[in-house]
């Protein structure tokens, strides 16, 4: 059965201005990365790495310039192909009650996206009803306007228009974000329950880690727009075969004042993407750098089943947490 | 002795039909050195009571009652000029989102000279790239000739925060200081004010809605529930040993505490009660599991050893 997304080495890149230039700043390289019927993948990385631009890419708001997208198997292309695409997929964005507007009630917002796509809505106030059930909203809410909502309200006034349509795919860029951890639960269980009743699938986008734990199958790390490791979720938290991932587990403030970290996990900032690091650019900040990294960028290779990792030194790596896992529970 | 006390405060806000009663008798201190951390879900009061602290309370808000103390002064029965000299010279605050501290159409360096200069005698530029390099700033000079918007959100919250220390302040308020940053510069950020904690001898008070930044961070913890303390301890104490039914609903609930594949989150049913209308007894008690019929009665505080616990059950 074919994947209900399927990314194969897409490419993003943007014209670097300036009068007859051609040159193109590269800011998505090869991402590959498919998701399933019914299956959540989250996308992981800092600002910067391309996160955003990947979502953009999927839902046809931005070109790409190599690789292609397939919907159920069938090659997105064109606006055509974005059409289909949009009628899908549907997209939770950020920050949700900016992606309300203000004037229109929330009854109409949550029918809207039948309006967009020319789909037939003979009882609107029922299926704004039926939406806002389904999200857990109660019906009056529907007169209400998206500044009366509070935080986890907007949000999930933002599910129940991604549902309209009955999409098959969620591309949900931080769903959690600026949420308090009691509104947090409430997002991730109310993902969770449509996901087991309607069988949607789930491409997530995120920095938020716990979220990634508790949401998805597998996860897709990206640094500066690359693909440097992906897996099953619990495999790759357990023992990650990149020091990036490593670095970003171990960056995550942990609700455990026994456990605080006195050393950085990780330094400085991503770097720009002007000014690309040789060799493998994660080098600048890897805490295991050695002189090869600077100078050879490595692939992204196969580390162990259904995992991928982009470092030299992965599969060393990789043997060392089993032995020490294998030790630990000797 | 505390450089800055919060004494029996209530602030409300006059709004359409009433008022909204956004801090209630709250009673807080911080000494040199220590980190405070105040604690709570959105609309529990506690950037009312960081705004407080600061004397930038909005218009509409009214102090009912109680008093700030800094270094001893009662900051509320100052005058707004005298407010002013004090909220330069001692105290300070970190803004979550620092884009918009600054001003987008002035260099970094200009501005850090004005603010420095504003607040207490000029500064030289050495000083000033001194103290950006002491938060971690790579190459100051560079940084000086930037505008606000070619930093990233890290670098424009490590020069806000060194901005704030260049007036030597003597407490440090940081409102959701790593809420808009990556998780990689959220350690960093925690990191530098840890190690600020040590080497500047003020007192630093976080205000987050963050477990982990708290966990990682404070030194003491106030959770703040509709306006009131409901607890207040040592960050061990509170995370391992959670007394008010409130703490321990927050705290279970907290995705990154649940062991993943177990189903269901945790949730805390239910809504904070309205602040223009609020119960006379336990403000928690129609969402609390413990509550009982006793719980509608004004609760007393519950005080041992450095710990105090708003509660009528604290001790079942």
């Amino acid at each position: 059965m074919s994947a209900v997304l399927d990314l194969a080495r897409v490419s993003v890149a943007l014209p670097l201005g300036g009068f007859l230039s051609r040159a193109r700043l590269p800011i998505l390289m090869d991402v590959s990365l498919s998701v399933g019927r019914g299956e959540s993948v989250a996308l992981v990385g800092e600002s910067g790495s391309g996160k955003t631009t990947l979502a953009r890419a999927v839902m046809g708001l931005q070109a790409v310039s190599g690789g292609s997208i397939a919907l159920d198997g069938q090659a997105v292309e064109g606006a055509a192909g974005h059409a289909r695409l949009r009628r899908a997929a549907a997209m939770m964005f950020q920050d949700a009650t900016a992606s309300l507007s203000p004037r229109l009630t929330v009854g109409y917002l949550v029918t809207e996206p039948f309006r967009i796509h020319g789909v037939a809505l003979p009882d609107p106030e029922g299926m704004a009803r039926e939406l806002l059930a389904k999200v857990g909203l109660p019906p009056a809410m529907a007169r209400r306007y998206p500044h009366e909502l509070s935080g986890g309200q907007a949000r999930r006034v933002g599910v129940a228009r991604a549902l309209a349509l009955k999409p098959r795919l969620v591309i949900a860029d931080e769903p959690t974000a600026g949420l308090d951890v009691s509104v947090q639960a409430e997002v991730l269980n109310l993902m969770a329950d449509l996901r087991a009743e309607m069988g949607l699938a789930y491409l997530i986008i995120t920095h938020n880690l716990a979220l990634v734990r508790h949401v998805a199958d597998r996860v897709v790390v990206l640094y500066l727009g690359r693909v440097v490791e992906k897996g099953p979720t619990a495999q790759v938290f357990a023992a990650p075969a990149h020091p990036y991932t490593a670095s970003l587990i171990a960056a995550e403030p942990r609700p455990d004042p026994r456990q605080r970290r006195m050393d950085l996990a990780i330094r400085g900032e991503v770097p720009s993407v002007l000014r690309r690091p040789s060799g493998c650019e994660f080098h600048t900040r890897c805490p295991m750098a050695r002189e090869v990294c600077r100078v050879t960028a490595p692939d992204l290779a196969p580390v162990g089943a259904g995992r991928q990792a982009r470092c030299h030194f992965a599969d060393q790596r990789k043997d060392q947490q089993g032995e020490q896992h294998a030790v630990e529970h000797r | 002795m505390s450089v800055l006390s919060v004494e029996g405060l209530s602030v409300s806000y006059r709004v359409l039909g009433g008022r909204l009663q956004a801090v209630r008798d709250v009673t807080l201190a911080v000494g040199r050195g220590e980190v405070l951390g105040i604690m709570g879900e959105s609309g529990c009061g506690k950037s009312t009571l960081a705004a407080a602290m600061i004397g930038l309370l909005p218009q509409g808000a009214e102090v009912a009652a109680g008093a700030i103390r800094l270094n001893g002064t009662d900051m509320l029965r100052l005058s707004g000029e005298e407010k002013r000299r004090l909220r330069g010279q001692r105290i300070a605050m970190v803004f979550q989102d620092p884009m918009t501290a600054f001003n987008p159409v002035l260099t970094i360096g200009r501005q850090l000279a004005d603010f420095a200069g504003a607040h207490g005698g000029v500064k030289g530029a050495a000083e000033i790239a001194g103290m950006l390099e002491r938060v971690g700033i790579p190459d100051p000079g560079r940084c000086l000739r930037r505008y606000p918007h070619e930093l990233s959100g890290g670098m424009r919250q490590r020069v806000a925060i060194a901005a704030a220390l260049l007036v030597r302040p003597d407490v440090l308020i940081a409102d959701e200081p790593t809420t808009a940053l990556d998780v990689t510069m959220e350690a960093q950020i925690i990191h530098l004010l840890r190690d600020l904690r040590s080497s500047f001898d003020g007192a630093i008070v976080v205000v987050t809605h963050h477990l982990g930044v708290i966990a990682e961070l404070c030194d003491r913890v106030a959770v703040m529930y509709a306006g009131e303390v409901v607890e207040e301890a040592g960050v061990d104490a509170l995370f391992r040993d959670p007394r008010h039914p409130y703490t321990r609903a927050l705290l279970s609930c907290d995705p990154a505490v649940v062991m993943p594949g177990s189903g269901h989150l945790p949730t805390i049913g239910g809504r904070i009660p309205d602040l223009m209308a609020l119960p006379a007894g336990c403000a928690f008690a129609a969402r609390c599991g413990m509550a009982e019929a006793g719980c509608a009665a004004p609760v007393p505080r519950h005080q041992e050893a450095g710990r105090s616990v708003l509660c009528h059950r604290s001790a079942a």
